[in-house]
């Protein structure tokens, strides 16, 4: 019985600490959305270099799905590209997938906004398809462990402190 | 928080005629789309023709859903009933749209581009959220009557949200002729 004991106090801070760490509360625009384990996917980047979701690891990851023809993506990534300049750790990684187009319309795309954030090319949709955003744009945040944890579906304002300041706390209780 | 699937507002323009109804809780707007809007935007994005041949014989509209109340909403387009003088128009499930793309031969990347242009089957809307997509239905001259029901709550056990309206219509390529 002592022995189950100090088996519990040692295991319950461990929960407490794996619920705490991402227990900041979301702001407006992000859903919980703990689906366990992000589906893994392998893709090419517009340089032709490969990439597996899997890789990312140990960070917080920011995947985003978007599309050319899509216009609260075209308002939207330019305050991702401000994110990406606001949050520079080693402990969080924007990973951008293009749905459905060729690299000429990306290409284009990007140059227009100036973006010079990399962009994997989903090519034939299907990684899109297996991972089912209700819409487009749609953000998903994975955890370090590989762990599906918010959504957003639609725009959002990236650059906005309170979404910055949300990821920062995210990053830091990792 | 507009998604993608409103992109066709902003894409084709704003010739088209905006409709709407709203509740206290709910504002639905439409956007009707000539077959000229919709197979050009489509064709931008390198369709084939054989989809746009398909595509342009329908009745193509663009939904805007805002949650104007302070609780969740849940969208379910089976909850969605068209009719015409009373008769049911029976809109098309996306998987009925997959389907016949597989049929066709149609690649990937096209049916998957197409598929986020639709309105979702189903979606529960946050306070304030807006959302959209596109519905298609048979080609009518008549008037639409749309008859939706949307249920309300985190545990979808709230006040049920019925909206009917009935002046919903595919929009033409013709000119608009003049009143007599």
């Amino acid at each position: 019985m002592k022995r189950r004991i100090v088996l519990i106090l040692m295991v319950l801070p461990l929960l407490l600490v794996d619920n705490h760490t991402y227990a900041a509360e979301a702001p407006f625009g992000l859903r919980i959305y703990e689906i366990g384990h992000a589906p893994n996917f392998k893709l090419n980047n517009s340089d032709g270099e490969a990439f597996e979701l899997d890789s990312t690891r140990g960070q917080w990851v920011f995947l985003h799905f978007w599309a050319s023809w899509c216009g609260p993506c075209r308002k939207e990534m330019p305050l991702i590209q401000k994110l990406s300049e606001k949050i520079n750790s080693d402990k969080f990684r924007i990973v951008m997938v293009n749905t459905s187009e060729d690299e000429d319309t990306v290409f284009t795309f990007l140059a227009t906004l100036s973006i010079d954030i990399d962009t994997l090319m989903d090519t034939d949709g299907q990684v899109t398809e297996a991972w089912k955003p209700r819409g487009l744009p749609t953000t998903f945040l994975i955890d370090p462990h590989g762990k599906v944890r918010y959504q957003a579906i639609g725009g959002r304002q990236w650059n906005n402190p309170v979404y910055i300041n949300f990821l920062k706390t995210l990053i830091s209780n990792q | 928080m507009n998604t993608a699937l409103i992109l066709l507002a902003g894409t084709l323009g704003v010739a088209t005629q905006s409709l709407h109804t709203r509740t206290n809780d709910i504002l639905i707007e439409f956007a009707p789309r000539t077959p000229d809007q919709m197979t050009s935007f489509y064709e931008a994005r390198g369709f084939p023709k054989a989809m746009l041949d398909k595509l342009k014989h329908t009745c193509y509209i663009t939904v805007r859903i805002h949650n104007t109340s302070q609780q969740q909403i849940w969208h379910d387009l089976g909850n969605w009933k068209f009719s015409v003088n009373g008769k049911p128009l029976i809109r098309e499930h996306r998987d009925v749209w997959k389907q016949r793309w597989q049929d066709m031969g149609i690649p990937l990347r096209f049916q998957s581009t197409f598929r986020w242009t639709l309105l979702p089957e189903t979606l529960d809307y946050l306070p304030s959220e807006i959302e959209g997509g596109n519905i298609i239905l048979p080609r009518t001259d008549q008037l639409i009557t749309l008859k939706a029901n949307f249920k309300t709550g985190e545990d979808q056990q709230g006040p049920v949200i019925n909206i009917e309206y009935d002046q919903l219509k595919c929009a033409d390529d013709s000119p608009t002729k003049s009143e007599p």
